[in-house]
């Protein structure tokens, strides 16, 4: 019970400053559980690293799988809604005044100005994930398969990606 | 709250979400193409304008993909909807880590699904390419716009420069230049 409570302490406060994306996780994680705590060893944090990746949620996920590490099946859940708790509670608080705010004028122009750069940054994931994954032929022939559903066809993107995944294991 | 927003029933908003969270394979923007495409474009929850303030929101705190679903189940039906998406989104993500961390640490090996996400990968980028082309068309206009996007995307790629930095610029650069417009035109 007490090493739950520090669990929840000690992702609440990680979920409080975790700013700038999953990255910035990895070192303080590392610190928190491996050398501080000595909950895991550098190896199992580096494969919890590598798993944490395989789904589809955020890279924090890997407060589950440290958090399962200290305290079994409990520990991930404490570890996953307190590293959470901060940023929804943001959110939500963001929601609710959202439509206030967008009654200000300036502050609506300035909303409105930065979408550009909004979409430049999704096409940016688009060519960092390209960049780390496409390596052969296959790839990008799945990719042009791939897009060209996206774009002409309405099959539900989930179906796509679902599909693909089998592609993947038949084909690797 | 439009109308339209207000019939969505909790119980779709977290099927909705539950499916995104099993689906999004590849990262926060592949998550951002999902719901955009299902939220958006799909069942017309929330414009394409409101997804997108959602998403520059999004930076500033934790995991964006994550906020983004927050966002839009806020939008539909307050708090309560907040609350629902976010957890129907990680709520899958949550089950496979404990399996999968259940499954290392009781044989010490890992679960081989590398080879799955070879094939999601691409399929991924093309999905995110196309929402990216989408928004694009609506809502970069002008020479200005383009410059922008443009500036975002290499301060992205070449600068490796953070999200939430690119977006202040973004957000400077815009309230300087509407106020210089209204001073001097």
């Amino acid at each position: 019970m007490a090493s739950l409570l520090i669990l929840a302490w000690i992702y609440f406060r990680i979920g409080l400053i975790f700013v700038g994306g999953g990255y910035v996780l990895i070192p303080l994680l590392n610190h928190i559980m491996v050398e501080q705590y000595r909950w895991l060893t550098l190896r199992q944090f580096l494969d919890g690293l590598a798993l944490s990746q395989l789904t589809p949620g955020p890279l924090a996920m890997l407060a589950t799988f440290t958090g399962f590490r200290a305290g079994g099946f409990l520990g991930g859940l404490v570890a996953t809604v307190f590293i959470f708790i901060p940023c929804v509670v943001l959110m939500l608080i963001i929601g609710r005044n959202y439509h206030r705010l967008k009654n200000i004028d300036f502050i609506k122009n300035t909303l409105d100005g930065l979408l550009p750069a909004v979409v430049g940054l999704v096409a940016a994931a688009a060519w960092n994930l390209g960049a780390s994954s496409l390596s052969g032929v296959k790839e990008f022939l799945i990719l042009a398969v791939g897009f060209s559903i996206f774009k002409w066809t309405k099959i539900s993107p989930m179906v796509v990606i679902l599909g693909a995944g089998v592609v993947g294991l038949l084909l690797n | 709250m439009s109308d339209n927003a207000q019939r969505v029933s909790l119980t779709e908003i977290f099927l909705t979400f539950a499916k995104i969270g099993i689906t999004g394979f590849g990262g926060g923007m592949a998550i951002v193409a999902l719901v955009e495409r299902i939220c958006v474009r799909e069942k017309k929850w929330i414009t394409s304008e409101e997804f997108l303030h959602g998403l520059a929101f999004g930076q500033i705190l934790g995991p964006f993909s994550l906020n983004v679903c927050t966002f839009t189940g806020h939008h539909l039906r307050g708090i309560r909807g907040g609350i629902i998406a976010a957890v129907a989104f990680i709520l899958p993500s949550f089950l496979l880590v404990s399996t999968l961390s259940w499954i290392y640490f009781t044989y010490n090996k890992l679960p081989q699904l590398q080879a799955a996400l070879k094939g999601t990968n691409p399929v991924i980028i093309g999905l995110i390419v196309v929402v990216a082309i989408d928004m694009g068309r609506k809502q970069i206009k002008g020479g200005n716009g383009a410059l922008m996007a443009l500036a975002a995307f290499s301060a992205s790629i070449f600068l490796k420069l953070n999200a939430a930095w690119i977006l202040l610029g973004a957000a400077l650069w815009s309230l300087c230049s509407s106020y210089f417009r209204r001073r001097f035109t």
